[in-house]
């Protein structure tokens, strides 16, 4: 019966099932058979299930002045299971950044950046580049004090970027200030826009990791075995626990730690304290201590500089070969970053 | 970490994971149903007897026992029995189901868990409003419109005096079931000074509504508009004029009505209503159910006068402004509004007074209220156009102040109280020598013409404005 259905279906869609096997089972390097090796498939695993849950948000969500923060509190109060969903989408948001920074940590500490896989890195940073920005703009969509306040410097911060900055912030914001024309663009942003451009980096970063394969690391227990295995089942099971592992742990983050309202936007009450979400701290706290255009423009060029980070690695060790000053520029800017982060996290004001 | 786990063993985890998975699922499922029952209406806390009158109530008057479960009472115990039970002695106490109940419930009862609020209310004008007995206002309802115009009108908003029917032989009349009859003209009544039969006074459902019991809906100023409003005391309609009633309504969604706390500038700020400014809570005080705490003046009579510890009221009041004014803005209102209450009294209110009283003494009008004409256009003078004018500026609405208000107590003052006065008056002397002294008042002068030099002016401006069509 299964056999005369398995035949019924491959007359009308004839895939090569030997050549998908074959695919599937593409040789991996040994050493992705350690957990720390996971992190590149957490957060497309992550992704996904934001994808899921906002589509579910999307049903109930309004983007509208009058109407976002009564829609959140209804889906938080109301919809049944909202609460769950709306906590999943949060916590697997902050999964997510973590993760994507981990891992860019572990591609830059590990030099698997380096020729021929530029553009594998270049596609990656730009990956946690929307990946921050989802989280900004899904943080603001919620449309509470703190969030509505958050927006509200991140216009101003727009518009400190040189030339083009008045532009840049009137584009983001949809007029002098944050009202119905920017939940809506948000809303784009967050539900159009951003995932769109998370699936087509996702494709190309897959692509050119195929393409070029995964970087072959050798520990000294395996030093020169060149040993690999087949993706499928092994490590495929090795990322299916990691999947089940955390979409528990989200579960019980969200029966725990729900996500919480706070008092509603007031445009006319300028909160006391003003904090972005604990991603955004460090240019919060770069922010305070250099001014805003300094800050926006000395963020924009730290940006910039990872995303060329491989080229100008280049450059270094072709004059001197075999340098190791990646590594020492990589922990000094990584440690700075959470030198500001804990500091914008303890501080007051 | 290096894992070398075989593929059965990963298999085994990722089917112990997925069990996990599940069980997590269950967890959420519970806490959702735990949610769900807080989204429902919560269950009321009711006593024995309670929990019987009110299965019984939810099938012959569901609407009540509905809007009982909603409110605070339900989730604080206090339930229907907590409310009517009765003494057996109790003049209106009857047996219901085998317990003495009674129907009206009184701010004794109240008082029972709302003491200092009740003392509050007991020594407010709140309180005493059915005490108008020998009022004007009461002789117009008894005698000039009638009884039912009286208990239908007057009462509702002031409060009957609640009576039980009693046969010839003075014993009270009941039903089959032995339930007390209620003199149908002074019960059903809800007015604010109702006297009750066991001798408190008032009735807190005039404002918080049985049986929701509501706080927000005291704080809305419909609530108090059901009575201070028309043309006596139009407080409601002057509210809507005023920039607060404004605000008010543009912002309601930001009143926060339904708090617990309720400080303005602390849990609100978005517009003041009566409760606001008269009783609730500032920083500064607290909540008051005495609702003329905070008032300086009085308004209702025919001349305002200032009332005792005028000062500390009018501080009270002061606190509540200064909440969202400064100290010059409630200074500079309380300067126009005293001395817009002077012009008023020394105008129109006291002259028109001194001379209805000169009238009566040289018996040119009888004593009884209403059977003459000047009578009825002194009391339109005071009691409607002279508070209009007074509460309009009381409250800033400024067309009751003037057109609702002085424009007509003028009207009625120059040319229907001094030509009806001057006609009783046409053959004695003294009398009209009383009202021409009156009338050659500095005030009173314009009547006479005013000088060149206005006029000059007036015509000036009408050329300016108007050019040749000013002629």
């Amino acid at each position: 019966m299964f056999d005369k259905l398995t035949k019924w279906v491959l007359e009308r869609a004839p895939v090569n099932t030997e050549e998908l096997k074959h695919l599937s089972a593409e040789p991996v390097p040994n050493h992705l058979k350690r957990w720390w090796w996971c992190l590149g498939g957490t957060p497309a695993y992550l992704f996904i299930v934001q994808v899921v849950t906002g589509i579910l948000l999307a049903f109930y969500y309004v983007p509208s002045f009058d109407h976002a923060y009564d829609s959140v509190r209804y889906i938080t109060e109301e919809v049944p299971f909202g609460w769950w969903l709306r906590s999943v989408h949060k916590w697997s948001s902050i999964f997510m950044i973590m993760s994507v920074v981990l891992h860019t940590l572990r591609v830059f500490f590990t030099g698997a950046y380096r020729a021929p896989r530029e553009f594998t890195w270049m596609t990656g940073t730009l990956l946690l580049g929307v990946t921050l920005m989802l989280g900004f703009t899904g943080y603001s969509l919620v449309f509470e004090q703190l969030s509505y306040w958050g927006a509200t410097v991140a216009g101003n911060m727009a518009q400190a970027v040189p030339v083009v900055g008045e532009l840049m912030a009137r584009m983001l914001i949809g007029g002098e200030k944050i009202a119905n024309n920017t939940l809506t663009r948000f809303y784009v942003l967050h539900a159009g826009v951003l995932p769109v451009a998370m699936v087509v980096l996702i494709f190309l970063h897959i692509v050119l990791i195929r393409v070029h394969g995964v970087s072959q690391f050798e520990f000294r227990d395996e030093k020169g075995t060149g040993k690999t295995f087949p993706f499928y089942p092994d490590h495929f099971y090795t990322e299916l626990i990691m999947g089940v592992s955390l979409t528990i742990l989200l579960t019980c983050f969200a029966i725990i730690f729900p996500a919480e309202l706070g008092e509603r936007a007031n445009p006319l009450v300028t909160p006391a304290h003003i904090k972005p979400e604990w991603y955004f701290f460090f240019t919060f706290r770069w922010l305070k201590i250099t001014g805003l255009t300094f800050a926006i423009i000395s963020t924009g060029f730290f940006f910039f500089l990872m995303f060329i980070w491989p080229f100008i690695d280049a450059l270094i060790r072709k004059f001197k070969p075999k340098s190791e000053i990646s590594v020492w520029i990589g922990a000094f800017a990584f440690i700075g970053i959470l030198i500001l982060t804990i500091w914008e996290a303890v501080a007051e004001h | 970490m290096a894992s070398e786990m075989d593929l059965n063993f990963k298999r085994w985890i990722i089917a112990i994971l997925s069990l996990l998975f599940l069980v997590a699922l269950l967890v959420v499922a519970w806490v959702e149903g735990g949610k769900e029952r807080v989204i429902q209406k919560p269950k009321p806390i009711m006593s024995g007897d309670s929990s019987k009158c009110f299965d019984c109530h939810m099938q012959k008057s569901p609407v009540i026992a509905e809007q009982w479960r909603d409110s605070k009472h339900a989730q604080m115990g206090v339930g229907c029995y907590e409310c009517h039970k009765a003494g057996k002695d109790e003049v209106d106490a009857f047996l219901h189901e085998g317990k003495h109940i009674k129907t009206i419930v009184t701010p004794k009862t109240c008082a029972t868990c709302h003491s200092d609020i009740a003392e509050e209310f007991d020594s407010s004008h709140h309180s005493k409003a059915a005490q108008f007995t020998g009022s004007l206002d009461n002789v117009l309802g008894h005698f000039v419109e009638g009884p039912l115009a009286e208990a239908n009108g007057c009462w509702q908003c002031h409060g009957s005096n609640v009576a039980l029917l009693k046969d010839d032989k003075g014993d009270i009349i009941r039903d089959e079931n032995g339930k007390p009859k209620f003199d149908p003209l002074t019960w059903p009544n809800t007015g604010i000074g109702r006297v009750n039969l066991d001798g408190s006074k008032g009735s807190c459902t005039a404002c918080h509504s049985r049986h929701v019991f509501s706080k927000a809906m005291a704080r809305q100023p419909e609530t108090c508009g059901k009575c201070h409003m028309g043309p006596d005391h139009p407080q409601i309609e002057i509210y809507n004029e005023s920039k607060h009633g404004i605000a008010y309504r543009t912002q309601l969604d930001k009143m926060n009505l339904d708090s617990d706390s309720w400080i303005v500038g602390k849990d609100y700020s978005a517009a003041p209503t009566c409760a606001t400014c008269h009783m609730s809570a500032t920083p500064n005080q607290p909540t008051t159910h005495d609702v003329g705490a905070r008032i300086s003046w009085t308004l209702r009579p025919p001349v305002s006068t200032k009332l005792d510890n005028w000062e500390e009221k009018r501080n009270g009041m002061k606190d509540t402004c200064m909440q969202c004014h400064s100290p010059d803005f409630v200074n500079g209102f309380y300067k126009q509004f005293d001395d817009t209450i002077e012009l008023y009294n020394t105008k129109f209110g006291q002259p028109a007074t001194d001379i209805m009283d000169m009238l009566k003494e040289r018996k040119l009008i009888t004593r009884d209220p209403f059977n003459e004409e000047i009578e009825w256009t002194y009391f339109f003078l005071w009691h409607h156009e002279g508070r209009r004018a007074r509460m309009g500026v009381s409250m800033q609405g400024p067309d009751y102040t003037q057109w609702h208000g002085f424009f007509e107590v003028a009207h009625r003052f120059y040319f229907e109280l001094i030509p009806q006065a001057k006609e009783l008056a046409h053959n004695d002397k003294e009398a009209m020598k009383f009202i021409e002294d009156i009338l050659a008042r500095p005030e009173h002068q314009w009547m006479n013409g005013i000088s060149k030099e206005e006029q000059d002016k007036i015509y000036k401006f009408y050329m300016k404005r108007y050019g040749q069509k000013a002629n």
